[in-house]
Formats: structure tokens, C-alpha cells, sequence
């Protein structure tokens, strides 16, 4: 039985929580947050809560931790982890800058504990048939693929209206905007399909006229296979529901795929067939597909899943802390050439 | 009598045809200015960092334009102040960068008034016998003028948010939420507290069931006969639509005689213009998707996304 923590309760890590919950042979086994009531969250799991995630890591006997905090206090909090001996999933973005991620690699070869990053997007059910139809060379050679993904960042309005944290509109303590946070999924999907990719052509977007951007395109040249890609992201879209604005388009020399073809048309009938299904599993023993009904979601818990799996047989983990560092430096160079980066 | 004009920008959005249909529209008030003005105070619907493109805020362009027409109409040396309170999940400090307020003020010099921040004064006004307190920035209670500048869109809740409701986000309370057991009540009691002399609707991207570019500028001089103008062009029975019934009720308002100026455009022509939607028939909607979704994960023991929670 893994022994985990979870270090952070913001959104993301209560659904990391929630998650690692409903996992096989995963036992939660303390929070930390500065939050009296994320703290209170827990108590009804039976998981202890401390406000001071170094107090947890001291106190606690774990073999993992999950790491949800701002993206200020990534690399600390990797380190403090690694000292202890610990695996560690962390969400993206690795780190605000190359250095950083470097510095973190360093941390985790020293220590000779494994990082994974939440690049979930390479686990959504579209995505994986999109990556299987080029793998199995349906489109022919890849020469231009597109990747778009729109959305309201921070600044989206949940069910309860509660104020975005602050941190996300600093560049000092977020490190960057939408290309950090959105752009890092469409990079990491291309440099996973494609590999060695540089940057092209970049530029960046102020329509809120934030400190860091709302809005970035660029484009990107695989010196592997010689594809260009176009990846598109914003945080300026007002909703995301009901038509999720993520897509990756390939264009082979066979012809043309798209992750649209392969997702749902309607989410709100897709949420019902999905929950039927998973009634229909609870009814006769079988297991959940856990968060199958939101679509998005479900990849959340999937690469979660992965992560424990690997830890648990010592096997390789799915996504390597050198991928991650690619789609940082990429990120990286572009904040550079656009005069964003943190020193910049 | 209340007096509302129903005008239109032509439908390219030119900042001149902005400005002449919102000039237009103050001089076909013909709204009795007091004597001596030294401070106005431009109330802008700003309920989240939402793009004017997305018809839920106001038009900074529409305020630029007020803020000629009453430097041209009543002297250059007013202190006019662009304001806005923080809500449940918005902070006017961020709303005023993101949707554009910061370059205006700059632009235009006036200064931005966060309503939530300064002197606070805790106001009593009974509605239905009941007496309710709230918290309202003094300077907006002292100000020469009150130029309300509500959206032309529906409410999930309320049904219509115009004038009255643009009222509610200028209580300075940010947590607003808390009021909404009481909104209908709490609207009515802010509309008694702070009256809007002038309002000024912005309905150039009007919202209903998606937003649209209708070029509509209301203007009225009475906060509640503006609002029973906006619900017929929505689409709605005034006399339905909770706060505005209470409203009429309280005497917030004159609804019964009311000179309707149509200029360019007429109430017939902007209703049928309207992307309609049925406030109740969403929320039912939504009230059932929600319903159906909590039932599900009792039964199923799912797992349910933090953003979803109630």
C-alpha cells in the first residue's frame, strides 16, 4: 500500500485528492494547506491535515506526494520532497523557468527520486486515438499539424463564485500566463508526437493588459521529422462549457485527423451515456471509469493512476522529467525572444 | 413624468457614432442638471472580468462618451470618478486593468473609485416593514450626479439586470453572494439608499440567449421606468420580474406615466432585434443538469470536479 500526501488544496489538488481516493492500493494519508477550510475538507476522509507542508513531510511516513501549490513554491516544495526520499507528481507547469526545471532535475537525480509532471492532455480519449492513428501511419508523414486551446485560464467563474488567487495574475510568483498554463499541454503534445521541436515564430497577447499574457501563438519546427506546427492558446474565451475549445489537427501526407473526430459532439449527452455506464459498472462489480462524464477530467485521474502504477511495479514512469524540460525550454526561449521571461 | 429614450449607433461601432448616439440620447432627456455639480460618479457594470465584446460589461466607450458629453454639458472642472465595487469573485483593481478602465481614466483623466474601499457608511432603509442595513461608500452618497450605467441583459437569477441590480454591485460589501437569499429586497433597499439621476443603458452588445451587436442606447431619468422599458424589449413582463414589482411597490420609481422618445429605432423593432431566452427555463435546465449530477454521484460514487462544487 503507497503511503501518499497531498501537498496543496486548491482546486487542483482536492481533485488530485478526490482522485487518489478511489485508487487501488493508495492509502491518503495527510494534507497540508494554509487553508482552515481546505483543512476542514479533509476530516471526513480520516486524512490529517497540516498547514505547513514541511511540518507534513517531517512528521509523516509516505512514498509519495502529490504537489499542488502555486507555481512559486514548485521547486522548493520538489526539494524539500526530494530530501525526504519521496516520489513526487507535480502539476504543470515543472517549473516557471528553464533554470528552475534544471535546478529541479538536479534535485531529483541527486536524491534518486522520480518526478512526473501533470501533462494530462496526452491521456484524454481523444488525444490517444489522434497519437495511435499517427503511430500507426494513417496520416502518412505529419508536415503541419495545428493545436488550439481557449479557454478562461484563472479567470473562469466556477459554480460558487470565488476570487481568483492572486498569484496567477503576478509574473514574478505564475512565471508566465496562458502559454505557461495552456500553451505547456499543446507543447508537450507536439513535442510528444513529433520531438525536437524549435521555436519558429512567437507572439504573444495583452488584451487584458495583465502583467502576463492572456493570449499566444507560436509556431514550431520539428528537426526530427521537418513538421511546422501552429499552437494557439488563450485565457480571453469567457466559457468552456458547453463546447470545450481544444483541438489538434495533423495534416499527413495521407491525409487529414483531428482530435475533433474523435470527441464528443455533445457533452451533455455524452455526461449521460457515461454516467448510465458507470452505473451499469457499479451495478454488476466492475470499476468505475472515474470522471468519464465530464470528458476532460477523467484524463486527470488516468494520468494518476499512472503515476502510482509506475511507482508501485518500479517501472518507468510514462512521461520523463527530460520531455518536461523540453517544453520548458521551449517555453522559455519564447518568453525570451518576447522580452517576457522573468528577467526580462 | 419619467422620461426614457430608446436611441441607436449606427451598427459599424465607431467611436464617433458612439459618442453622437450617447450625446443624442442625454439631449433628448433633457435632464434638469442641478445648479452647482462639482462631483459625478459613473456607475459601470463590471460584474466580472468579462470582455465587453461578451455583452456582460459595459462598453469603456460608452463611458468615454458620457464623460464628453458632461465635460461639453457642464464644465471641463467636474471631478468625474468611473466606479465600480468589488464583488464576490471580482476585484475592481483587476477589472479596472482587464477590461480596459485603467487606459481610459488615463486617457480621459478621470480618476477610478473602487466603491468597496474609503469611507464606508452603513445605511438604513425599510423595505416591506423591514428595516435593512448596508454598507454604501460615502462619496457615492454624496455626489452631485449619479449616472448609472447599466448592460441590456438577462440575469439567470433576476431575470433582467439593468439599471436597479447595476445598483446592487455598488453596495460595498464584496461578498454579495451572501445577499442573494434576499436579492430581490436587497436591490429595492440599495435603488431607496442611492438614487441613479440619470441612466445611461448600454446596449450596443446587448446579452440574452447569446450576445448580439444592436447599437441600442436607453437613457431615462428614473431608474425604474428605464428598467420596465429594457424588460419589454426583452421580452418580459415587467410587473414578473421580482425587484421590479417590489420596486413599484416601494415607490422607487413612476411607471405610470412614462414618455418613451423612440430615436432611430423603436421598442417594436429593438424587442424583435433581441436574442430572447427564458430565465426561467435555464435555470430549470441547469437546476435539473445539477440535480441529476448530485444523484448520480451519491449512486455512483464518482468522483465530482471542485469547480462544480456547491
Amino acid at each position: 500500500m503507497l503511503r501518499v500526501g497531498v501537498i496543496g488544496l486548491g482546486k487542483m489538488g482536492q481533485l488530485h485528492f478526490l482522485n487518489a481516493l478511489h485508487m487501488k492500493d493508495v492509502k491518503l494519508v495527510a494534507i497540508a494547506d494554509k487553508s482552515k477550510r481546505n483543512r476542514k475538507m479533509v476530516q471526513r476522509y480520516n486524512v490529517k491535515a497540516y498547514d505547513d507542508y514541511t511540518v507534513l513531510l517531517d512528521s509523516e511516513e509516505l512514498d509519495a506526494v502529490i504537489i499542488s501549490l502555486p507555481n512559486f513554491l514548485r521547486e522548493e516544495s520538489i526539494a524539500y520532497a526530494a530530501e525526504k526520499g519521496l516520489d513526487i507528481f507535480v502539476d504543470k507547469p515543472l517549473a516557471r523557468t528553464l533554470a528552475e526545471a534544471t535546478r529541479i532535475a538536479g534535485k531529483a537525480r541527486k536524491e534518486g527520486v522520480r518526478v512526473m509532471t501533470g501533462a494530462n492532455y496526452r491521456y484524454m480519449d481523444c488525444v490517444q486515438r489522434l497519437k495511435k492513428m499517427l503511430d500507426e501511419g494513417r496520416v502518412g508523414d505529419v508536415v503541419i499539424a495545428t493545436a488550439d486551446l481557449i479557454m478562461n485560464g484563472p479567470l473562469g467563474h466556477g459554480r460558487v463564485p470565488t476570487p481568483v488567487p492572486e498569484w496567477w495574475l503576478s509574473k514574478e510568483k505564475a512565471g508566465g500566463g496562458a502559454l505557461l498554463d495552456l500553451g505547456y499541454h499543446l507543447i508537450d503534445l507536439m513535442n510528444w508526437m513529433f520531438g525536437d521541436l524549435r521555436v519558429e515564430y512567437s507572439s504573444l497577447g495583452y488584451r487584458f493588459q495583465l502583467p502576463v499574457e492572456d493570449g499566444a501563438m507560436v509556431v514550431l519546427r520539428s528537426g526530427k521529422s521537418k513538421m511546422n506546427c501552429c499552437v494557439n492558446v488563450g485565457w480571453f474565451s469567457k466559457s468552456i462549457f458547453p463546447d470545450f475549445n481544444f483541438r489538434v489537427n495533423l495534416h499527413g501526407t495521407v491525409g487529414y485527423t483531428s482530435t475533433d473526430n474523435f470527441a464528443p459532439k455533445n457533452l451533455r449527452l455524452y455526461a449521460i451515456k457515461e454516467a448510465s455506464r458507470n452505473l451499469l459498472r457499479k451495478a454488476t462489480g466492475k470499476k468505475l471509469k472515474y470522471l468519464s462524464y465530464t470528458y476532460y477530467y477523467h484524463s486527470f485521474f488516468k494520468i494518476l493512476e499512472l503515476f502510482f502504477d509506475g511507482i508501485q511495479k518500479d517501472t518507468e514512469l510514462p512521461i520523463s522529467l527530460e520531455e518536461e524540460i523540453d517544453v520548458i525550454r521551449i517555453i522559455d526561449d519564447v518568453y525570451k525572444r518576447n522580452g517576457a521571461d522573468l528577467n526580462g | 413624468m419619467a422620461k426614457v429614450v430608446l436611441t441607436s449607433a449606427s451598427k459599424n461601432f465607431a467611436d464617433n457614432d458612439i459618442r453622437d448616439a450617447v450625446s443624442r440620447s442625454f439631449d433628448l432627456l433633457g435632464y434638469n442638471y442641478p445648479e452647482k455639480i462639482d462631483t459625478v460618479i459613473i456607475k459601470t457594470n463590471l460584474c466580472y472580468y468579462w470582455d465587453y465584446s461578451t455583452g456582460e460589461t459595459t462598453d469603456p466607450r460608452i463611458i468615454s462618451a458620457i464623460i464628453d458629453y458632461l465635460r461639453a454639458r457642464i464644465g471641463d472642472d467636474i471631478s468625474i470618478f468611473v466606479a465600480e465595487a468589488d464583488a464576490t469573485a471580482m476585484k475592481t483593481k483587476y477589472s479596472f486593468k482587464i477590461l480596459g478602465y485603467e487606459n481610459l481614466s488615463k486617457a480621459k483623466n478621470v480618476e477610478l473609485l473602487n466603491l468597496s474601499e474609503g469611507e464606508i457608511v452603513e445605511k438604513q432603509v425599510s423595505i416591506r416593514n423591514n428595516r435593512i442595513t448596508l454598507p454604501v461608500n460615502k462619496m457615492l452618497l454624496e455626489s452631485d450626479l449619479v449616472i448609472n450605467v447599466p448592460k441590456l441583459r438577462t440575469h439567470n437569477l433576476v431575470g433582467l439586470t439593468c439599471s436597479l441590480k447595476n445598483m446592487f454591485g455598488a453596495i460595498s460589501k464584496p461578498r454579495k453572494f451572501s445577499y442573494h437569499k434576499n436579492l430581490d429586497a436587497i436591490i429595492v433597499a440599495i435603488n431607496k439608499l442611492v438614487k441613479s439621476d440619470i441612466c445611461i443603458v448600454d446596449g450596443l452588445i446587448a446579452r440574452g440567449k447569446y450576445p448580439k451587436k444592436m447599437g441600442l442606447i436607453l437613457a431615462g431619468d428614473d431608474a425604474l421606468a428605464t428598467d420596465f422599458v429594457v424588460a419589454k424589449i426583452l421580452g418580459f413582463n415587467p410587473r414578473a420580474i421580482g425587484h421590479l414589482k417590489l420596486a413599484e411597490k416601494e415607490n422607487v420609481g413612476d411607471v405610470n406615466n412614462t414618455e418613451l422618445i423612440e430615436d432611430k429605432t423603436s421598442l417594436k423593432e429593438a424587442k424583435k432585434l433581441f436574442p430572447g431566452s427564458s430565465f426561467l427555463l435555464h435555470r430549470l435546465s441547469w437546476g435539473l443538469q445539477l440535480k441529476l449530477l448530485d444523484v448520480y454521484l451519491k449512486l455512483s460514487g464518482d468522483v465530482s470536479p471542485p469547480f462544480l462544487k456547491a
